[in-house]
Order: C-alpha cells, then sequence, then structure tokens
C-alpha cells in the first residue's frame, strides 16, 4: 500500500476533519461522500489547505428510483496530480443546491448547465435563465422521467419508414445463438 | 426559338441561363452538422468539387447553394431559416445525410429535427452517415442535372407555401422574433 500514501493521508486527514465516508478507488483518485451542507467547507478545505485548485467538472446524475440527484465535484491538485471526486445527494423535489461560484468562478457555467438540464436550483446564481436551450417550455430534458421520444413524436415529423427497424443487438445474437443478458431485454425494439 | 436536349424543350434564353447557372453553384460555407467534415475533402485536391464549378460563397446573399450537413438542431434550425430567406433567387437547398432525411441516430432527440423538408424545400438528398466524398459530388450532379432540365423551382415554391412553412417553423420555434425579407 505505499505507493497509497498521499492518497490514504489526504483521506485520513478530511475524514477527522469533517467525519465523512471516503474510500480510494485507486491510484490518484479519492472518493469522498459528504452531506450537502458541508461540501463549500470541504471544497474549501481542500483548495486551501491541499492545493486542490483545479475544477474539473460538476455533474449530476439522476437517481430516480431514489427520488434524488447526486452532484458531484471532481477537483485536482497540481502538486500531488491527483482527483478529488466529492459527492453528495439532494432531494429530487424541489431540488437545491448551494452555488459555489465564489470559490470557483468557472462553476457558475455547470450551474446553470444543470439548472436548466435538471431544474436544480442555485441561489444567487448570476446569469439568464436560458442558457442551451432555446424557448423551453417543458421539464428539464435530462431528467429521465422526460419521455424524449414521446416529446419528439409530438414535436417533430416522424417520417414512416423505421418500422421494420431492428436491433442490432438482437441480430447478431440469432445469428450466433449467443444469450441475451436479462437486464439487455428491456432495452428490447421488439415488444 | 428552343433547343431540344436530352428530351427536354426549352427557350433558347432559358436553357443559356440555366446552363451558366448549373457550371457555378457557390456553396455557403456554413456547417451546420457533422456532415462538415465532408465538405474539405470534397473541395480539397482529393475530389476537387471545383472542376464542376462548385466552389465556396463567404456570405448567403452570394451563395446559391445551402448544404445543411447533417443533423439540425432546434437551434440552429432558426439560424438555418434566416440564411436561407437571406440568399438571393436562384438558390437550391442540399440536405446531407440521414439525420436530415428522418432524424438518423437523433430520431428521438428532444433538440434535433426530423424531417427537413417540412420547413424549408430540399432539392437534393443525400443519403448515408455521412455521404463519402463521391456521394456528395453525385447528389451536386444531380442537382446539375435538374437545373439544366428547369425543374429546380423550390424558391418559387417556397414562396408561393409561405403560410404552410411558416406553421410548421412556428411549431419548433416559439418565440418568433425574425425579420421580414421581401424578396
Amino acid at each position: 500500500m505505499d505507493n497509497l500514501q498521499i492518497e490514504n493521508n489526504i483521506l485520513e486527514t478530511i475524514k477527522t476533519a469533517f467525519k465523512v465516508e471516503g474510500k480510494v478507488v485507486r491510484e490518484k483518485r479519492v472518493e469522498i461522500t459528504a452531506h450537502k451542507q458541508l461540501i463549500s467547507s470541504i471544497l474549501l478545505f481542500a483548495k486551501n489547505q491541499h492545493n486542490y485548485i483545479h475544477l474539473n467538472h460538476i455533474t449530476c446524475v439522476d437517481w430516480i428510483e431514489d427520488g434524488e440527484f447526486e452532484i458531484n465535484y471532481i477537483i485536482w491538485s497540481p502538486t500531488t496530480k491527483n482527483t478529488l471526486i466529492i459527492k453528495t445527494r439532494i432531494s429530487r423535489e424541489n431540488a437545491q443546491m448551494e452555488n459555489i461560484d465564489n470559490i470557483w468562478d468557472q462553476a457558475n457555467t455547470y450551474e446553470r448547465e444543470m439548472r436548466e438540464m435538471y431544474g436544480i436550483e442555485f441561489p444567487g446564481l448570476i446569469g439568464e435563465h436560458e442558457f442551451i436551450l432555446e424557448d423551453w417550455d417543458e421539464m428539464p430534458p435530462m431528467r429521465r422521467d422526460f419521455d424524449t421520444l414521446e416529446y419528439a413524436t409530438k414535436t417533430f415529423y416522424q417520417r414512416p419508414g423505421r418500422e421494420d427497424a431492428k436491433d442490432v443487438r438482437e441480430e447478431l445474437t440469432k445469428q450466433s445463438g449467443e444469450e441475451i443478458p436479462e437486464f439487455a431485454k428491456k432495452y428490447s425494439r421488439e415488444k | 426559338m428552343t433547343i431540344t436536349e436530352n428530351n427536354i424543350k426549352q427557350p433558347i434564353g432559358e436553357y443559356i441561363q440555366n446552363w451558366a447557372r448549373k457550371h457555378s453553384l457557390f456553396v455557403l460555407a456554413y456547417g451546420t452538422g457533422c456532415g462538415a467534415i465532408e465538405i474539405p475533402p470534397t473541395m480539397t485536391s482529393r475530389y476537387d468539387a471545383e472542376r464542376f464549378g462548385i466552389r465556396g460563397a463567404a456570405t448567403p446573399r452570394q451563395a446559391d447553394v445551402l448544404l445543411i450537413t447533417g443533423y439540425l438542431a432546434t437551434k440552429s434550425l432558426k439560424r438555418v431559416i434566416r440564411v436561407y430567406e437571406q440568399m438571393q433567387d436562384p438558390k437550391y437547398v442540399i440536405a446531407f445525410g440521414s439525420c436530415t432525411i428522418n432524424g438518423g441516430m437523433y430520431y428521438d432527440s428532444y433538440n434535433t429535427i426530423n424531417a427537413l423538408d417540412r420547413y424549408i424545400p430540399v432539392d437534393v438528398y443525400i443519403n448515408g452517415c455521412m455521404p463519402r466524398p463521391e456521394a456528395v459530388i453525385s447528389g451536386f450532379v444531380e442537382l446539375q442535372k435538374q437545373i439544366a432540365s428547369g425543374n429546380a423551382y423550390n424558391a418559387t415554391k417556397y414562396k408561393e407555401n409561405l403560410e404552410w412553412y411558416r406553421e410548421n417553423q412556428k411549431k419548433i420555434i416559439k418565440n418568433w422574433r425574425m425579420p421580414d425579407y421581401n424578396w
């Protein structure tokens, strides 16, 4: 475990400072799960104490089964070349998350995108409400309960001729006699 | 005085006009989708489209052909309509790739249109994902044949059926703030 020393050190310091859960995923990658109220203090701590000065990305995952959004903050340190992923879960109903654009200015872009694509509100966010989509008046389109096919059928003209389109995976498995895994069956076109 | 070529009878003035038009197709350099990547090889020395008189034009007002290269997002449809309406007669549209025909692999996407000819008139469709430069050139040759026979009158069709096109366009572009061009 010698080669994971830096990673373990960082995990231990953050764990003792904040009492959060976390693990070392692999070399140069540490993952931490925290409550949403701790996020800005953990980010500031990592930025000021451990030189994680670069915000790689803020991503959002829709866990519709749990009724939650997961927000991941991915930050990177140029001294140790380590990536730190900080995860948090927020409720899907009236989704609201703390605005961190006072820590990194570029967070503004990601937050505006999340506001538009997932409908997560960030209090105090600067910028027009319209970011990428123009004249959008439906549900935020990246939410998993937004049915894109239904929306496309309703909005755009569907040209006939797709009815006999075949599933490539199924055709290949039929030819080779291989079995389709159980999880792949629900994506089948033949219903 | 009329002239007959390939069983098509035309007045000689029109014949000369069409002959000149088909040999100088100025293409608007406006790449709308991923298919724009096939245009550089078509235009440069390997396939050399200029031997057919096909070359780039800088602005819509100088162009004859509008290439819709690949998928068209609802956002860029608005720009395409403005570009098309700024172009001077005679003007032609070549739609490129399966995305413009029936949506292609983006048929269920929330922000790409599926059938281009509902929004602007299309003279030639080139299928494929992506069409190779040979296919692109064959599409242009097809357009040249249409021009020579005097059948490429889609710009007139657009003017005459503007209401139908506007209705479809406004279904996508809900907040319609576009200038009116008087051709």
